[in-house]
């Protein structure tokens, strides 16, 4: 017995000491790369693939395109984006990072994990790059913030002792959509004349519902539409200088924008869409199910095309039924702000880092701007967002250029993860009915406060 | 004269000392006690590399502050962590919803997969063919079935509400109602691994000896009785290790709520392993996360001790 004890304990030993050095690794080697943001870096000649990170949905495909547009230039480069559903992105990317290794080049973060992002060293700062080579002057200075800066500062101003980690790849808003011959071409003045509208429109065609939005609760779905309620009844998210949720968002302000959605909105939108996200509404709105539908910009690609649609054989007749134009404004006239930058991984070899930032210096470039435009995508330099190669490329992006000075974001925090979670499970809960809309909001706020406690920052 | 009945005294021969082929003798060190620890030792190796460190591993990062994202060494902080776990609200009601989808679903699963089995083995034709038919839920990824579903009960464009609405019952719905969606996960979850009970109870069923059978009939017990008397008790063991099988699988039940319902609506189908997921992976609060899924452990391990002395106890009536 002695004996056979000894053995198990020794092959187990030696099994624990193989998996040590198995585990243990060199540090080094999934350590983070020196970040080549020296612009002189030689670009390699060697054949490479650049690889971008998203999550599945059009502008996704559209970058894939973009990216031959970029081979032309770099022979020896392709670019190919990969893929996940939009329920998995923050674990897709930050998963690889936790691992201090990225099959991913460049990132494409949703502007508000940027914080996670560069509090866990993860991306590269692009300060010294950007300073020499790209005019920042041809952005709105809330792009340059939302999708690259951290610290971020104030909705609307760049902050000046803030780093970039990123330069914004697609802007984004919500669009809202309706049925004109419904409706009338005209769109309604404010927020209120929208869901009285709507109601009309649904009680004179039986078998239609007045709105569709995002309610779901997971991802940003009912956070973002929250949002848009509380920015538009003059509410706040929070106090930035004091850390401050609880009593901020659920105010007066607050609690009437959450009462107007559960309760005047709610009612108006079909029968269980309370777990309705992007592609539903827009399957919503193509099947001549709701009056009105609001959607994030750069994904209603769809919604003139015929095959996908019940509203018409073409896309001129199509367009005959619905129209677009910027949220009706109410107390304020803020809308959401979306969209995303191009960040790259700092866990890539230097040469692909070069690559990488070689790729942000083209894309900024009026040309490429223009030709993501024509491909369905949303840029974000002025001049672009004036010329007729975006304004023309879709009949709604109209819509986003004049919403530019009305955006607004949410917090971009190193816990946004955390606190988006809470706050996009508490709306639903109040959109659904399983919590009443001022308990839902008071519990979002605690919840989220004892976040921000616990992170100190 | 010899005496015949003894044996002649006879001389053995020195027996030939045997020597090993050169080959052997190079391996003469190699015993059947090292050659078995040889054997063993890939599947040891196996398993401490793959749940025996990652186990002690976990138990080290839940006394800790560590997160597997930010660059900071891991502080132990004590039990802070496990009281965090188990004085959260949260945790409370998730546990809950867990108790309830566990109670739920086994108990559906057994009713039914127990009938299903009693009815096939009353069968003498088609039984293989049946068998199978039934098993094939129990083949499909949870992560199809999930998706499948999750059409199929959409109230807008779902098969299912569109063949109630034809019967004039109205649109339900399945998944965005409280209530009704903690039971859709309960019907699905069952579809799939009702077959599971199914097959163990039909090996029950068909171990009963006939006999029994033959020798009820012989003093005119009725169907009820052989039931009641015979099929059962023989069955119940095998049932109760079916049933404790999946009372632990349901308990760590994660992929069915991430496609159906999210979690949703408003977190009232958030299990303890989907809750875990959003600590360990949201936040990357992996210190808590290990503390929490050390808890979960902890609690099927306890479960199953008290479950198993039942059994004992019946094996030994």
């Amino acid at each position: 017995m002695k004996g056979r004890l000894k053995v198990a304990a020794a092959l187990a030993l030696a099994a624990a000491a193989l998996t040590l050095v198995a585990c243990g690794g060199d540090d080094d080697e999934g350590g983070a790369a020196t970040a080549a943001t020296d612009a002189t870096t030689k670009l390699s000649d060697e054949q490479m693939t650049l690889t971008f990170l998203w999550f599945e949905w059009p502008p996704a495909q559209a970058l894939e395109e973009l990216g031959k547009e970029y081979t032309k230039e770099r022979p020896n480069v392709t670019v190919k984006v990969n893929t996940v559903p939009n329920a998995q992105w923050h674990d897709a990317i930050f998963t690889q990072f936790a691992a201090r290794k990225t099959n991913f080049d460049m990132p494409i973060l949703d502007s508000q994990n940027i914080g996670e992002a560069v509090t866990n060293g993860s991306i590269v700062d692009m300060t010294d790059f950007v300073k020499e080579n790209i005019d920042t002057s041809v952005y709105d200075p809330y792009f340059l913030a939302a999708y690259g800066q951290y610290p971020q500062a104030q909705t609307g101003e760049a902050n000046p002792d803030a780093k970039t980690y990123g330069l914004p790849l697609l802007g984004d808003t919500w669009a809202m959509i309706w049925r004109k011959d419904l409706m009338g071409d005209e769109p309604p003045a404010t927020w209120e004349d929208m869901i009285a509208a709507a109601k009309k429109c649904q009680d004179e065609n039986p078998g239609m519902s007045g709105l569709a939005f995002h309610q779901a609760g997971s991802s940003d779905a009912a956070a973002v539409t929250y949002n848009v309620m509380n920015a538009l009844y003059g509410g706040e998210l929070w106090n930035a200088d004091d850390r401050q949720i609880e009593g901020v968002i659920n105010d007066d302000a607050g609690k009437k924008a959450m009462d107007v959605l559960v309760n005047d909105m709610v009612p108006l939108a079909p029968k269980g869409s309370s777990n309705w996200f992007i592609d539903e509404v827009n399957a919503a709105i193509s099947q001549g199910q709701v009056c009105v539908g609001f959607q994030w910009i750069a994904a209603m690609g769809g919604l003139l095309d015929p095959k996908s649609s019940e509203l018409g054989k073409t896309r001129e007749e199509i367009l005959g039924k619905l129209a677009f134009a910027p949220l009706p404004p109410q107390e304020t006239d803020k809308v959401p702000l979306g969209g995303m930058g191009l960040h790259i991984s700092r866990y890539i070899p230097e040469e692909k880092q070069a690559e990488a930032l070689n790729f942000i210096k083209w894309f900024q470039t009026p040309e490429a701007q223009k030709k993501w435009a024509q491909l369905g995508g949303v840029p974000a330099r002025n001049d672009v967002l004036q010329s007729p190669e975006f304004l023309e490329a879709q009949p709604y992006n109209q819509v986003f250029t004049d919403s530019v000075p009305r955006l607004k974001d949410f917090w971009n925090l190193p816990e946004y993860a955390k606190l988006l979670n809470v706050h996009s499970t508490q709306v639903n809960a109040a959109i659904s009915g399983t919590q009443e809309p001022d308990a839902a909001l008071d519990k979002l706020a605690a919840d989220e406060q004892a976040i921000l406690d616990e992170s100190g920052e | 004269m010899a005496d015949t009945l003894e044996s002649p005294p006879t001389v053995t021969a020195p027996a030939p000392t045997l020597e090993a082929p050169a080959a052997a003798k190079r391996y003469g060190w190699l015993t059947d006690r090292w050659l078995a620890t040889l054997f063993v030792s890939p599947a040891l190796a196996l398993l401490v590399f793959l749940s025996i460190w990652p186990l002690i591993r976990l138990i080290w990062l839940s006394f800790t502050d560590f997160s597997v994202t930010r660059d900071v060494p891991a502080s132990f902080i004590g039990f802070e962590n496990y009281v965090d776990v188990l004085t959260s609200p949260v945790v409370r009601e998730r546990a809950l919803t867990t108790l309830i989808f566990v109670a739920g679903a086994v108990a559906l699963q057994t009713v039914l997969g127990f009938a299903i089995a009693f009815l096939i083995s009353r069968r003498t034709k088609g039984r293989g063919v049946l068998t199978t038919l039934f098993l094939i839920p129990m083949m499909l990824s949870p992560v199809v079935v999930g998706l499948f579903w999750k059409f199929m009960l959409d109230v807008q464009f779902g098969v299912v509400n569109s063949f109630l609405d034809s019967l004039g019952l109205g649109r339900v719905e399945w998944l965005t109602q409280q209530r009704l969606a903690l039971l859709s996960l309960v019907i699905v979850d069952s579809w799939q691994w009702t077959p599971f009970i199914m097959l163990i109870a039909l090996a029950g069923l068909t171990a009963v000896p006939k006999y029994l059978y033959e020798a009820a009939e012989i003093d005119r017990a009725s169907e009820w009785f052989k039931f009641r008397r015979i099929t059962f008790p023989l069955v119940w063991p095998l049932l109760l290790i079916a049933i404790m099988f999946r009372a632990i699988e349901a308990f760590r039940l994660f992929d069915l709520v991430y496609i159906l319902t999210g979690g949703g609506p408003g977190g009232t189908t958030e299990t303890l392993s989907y809750n875990v997921y959003k600590v360990a992976f949201f936040g990357f609060d992996t210190g808590r996360a290990a503390a929490y899924g050390i808890l979960m452990v902890i609690i099927v391990i306890l479960a199953a001790q008290v479950y198993l002395r039942y059994l004992d106890r019946l094996k030994g009536r």
